[in-house]
This record gives structure tokens, sequence and C-alpha cells, in this order.
């Protein structure tokens, strides 16, 4: 592993930004279908946010370093066959397609 | 109120997310410079910009993902195993991360040793009663 990768923390604050706002939604959706019955058992339930462990953060940052350096590799593949030394917009338009389908 | 309540927030929310966007741009950026110069190669600025912000989407994805799999298999946490099962449809890509979860687990084992070093200290409170001679 290289010394430059994400932070686990920045991950961190992004996986929760998503994870607060799928609770929320969540919450919304079971106020709507529920009205009145069973507000007690369901809040114990609710409140309780996703969290991941520092293993599993470390991973993710690894995860997502991949994708960045596979994106560029690839593009820089591309860049060198058609005799380029910098990586422009078509380069990355060719690769593109196959990255999304490997992640 | 309520609406107006809820703009605030939802505003917020916005500009937290904003801040995290840059955050990991500048990561993306330094990852992707490395990157370039590994290769030999020149990266056009939004083309950084663009894998940034394609990186960015697909770890609020990720995000989703494993919160899922976390509560399939009945866990409130994620672990390695969620993220591994996340690129279970890509053999390398699993694989490379298998093999990257168990570095990361030999690195460091469990602290949970340091526990049982737990010191018997029973202070006599004996050692703390001064006998005092009478004159």
């Amino acid at each position: 592993m290289e010394g430059n990768s994400f932070d686990p923390d920045l991950i961190r604050a992004i996986f929760q930004l998503v994870w607060k706002r799928r609770a929320a939604e969540r919450e919304k959706n079971e106020r709507k279908e529920t009205v009145e019955a069973e507000m007690g058992v369901g809040t114990s339930k609710k409140n309780r946010l996703t969290s991941a462990n520092a293993y599993a953060l470390k991973l993710s940052c690894e995860l997502l370093r991949l994708f960045v350096t596979e994106a560029i590799q690839r593009a820089a593949t591309i860049a060198e066959a058609e005799g380029s030394n910098k990586i422009e917009a078509t380069h990355l338009e060719r690769i593109l397609p196959q990255l999304l389908l490997d992640f | 109120m309520g609406s107006d309540m809820e703009r605030d927030d939802e505003e917020e929310e916005e500009s937290v997310s904003e801040i995290l966007r840059d955050r990991f741009r500048l990561s993306t950026i330094s990852i992707a410079e490395a990157e370039g110069k590994k290769n030999g190669m020149q990266i056009s600025e939004p083309i950084v910009a663009c894998v940034s912000d394609l990186a960015f989407k697909y770890a609020q994805q990720l995000a989703k993902d494993l919160e899922l799999f976390a509560q399939h298999a009945g866990r409130k946490s994620v672990n390695m195993e969620d993220v591994i099962l996340s690129a279970h449809r890509n053999d390398h890509l699993a694989a490379s991360l298998r093999s990257i979860s168990n570095e990361l687990k030999a690195k460091e084992p469990q602290s949970e040793r340091k526990r049982k070093k737990n010191t018997r200290k029973e202070d006599k409170s004996n050692a703390d009663v001064h006998y005092i001679a009478d004159p």
C-alpha cells in the first residue's frame, strides 16, 4: 500500500452522511405508513444509525483508491497508444464504460 | 415553519456534502497525480475533477450497498466482509481486497490481550494505619 490514500475519517464522514440521509428517509416513509400504531417499538429500532468498523473503512479507502488508480492507468494506456503524453477527455471516455462495469 | 426548518436542514446537509466533496477531491488529485507520474503521463485538470466526482458518486453508492449488506446480515455495523462482498462482481477486485484485508488483520492483531494484564493490586488498608505510640 502506498503512502497517499484516502483518509478513513473522510470516508466515514461521507458514509455517515449517506446513512443519515437514508435513515431520515426511512423514518419519513414509516411515519406515513403507520400513522398511529406502535410508536414505541419503531423508534428504538430506527434511531440507531449504521456504523462501520475501522478495518472496513480502511478497506473502503483502498477500494476507492483502486478505482482512481485504475481510471488513470487505463486512460494512460489509451493515451500512450495514441502517442500523447497527456490524458485528455477522449481517453477517459474510451475507458469509462468498462471501468464502471468493473466497479 | 416545519418546511422552513426542513429546508434549512437540507441546505446545511448540502454544504456539508460540498465540503466533503472538496476534501475528497483534494485526496483524489494527489492519488491521481502520483499515478500519472508513475506512468509518465500528465493529466489535464478537468479529467482529475471528473474522476474525482465519479469516485465520490461511487463512494456514496458504496455506502448504500454496505448498509444494505450489513442489514441483511442482521448487523448495525459494517465490517470488512461487507466491503469485499461489494466487489463480488469482479473476481480480481474481490481477490485483491481479500488480500488487503488479510494484510490489515495481520498488521494489527486485536489488542484484547492488554486487558488480561490486570495487575492485582490489593492495597491493604492496614498499610495506611499508623500506630502512634502512647507517650
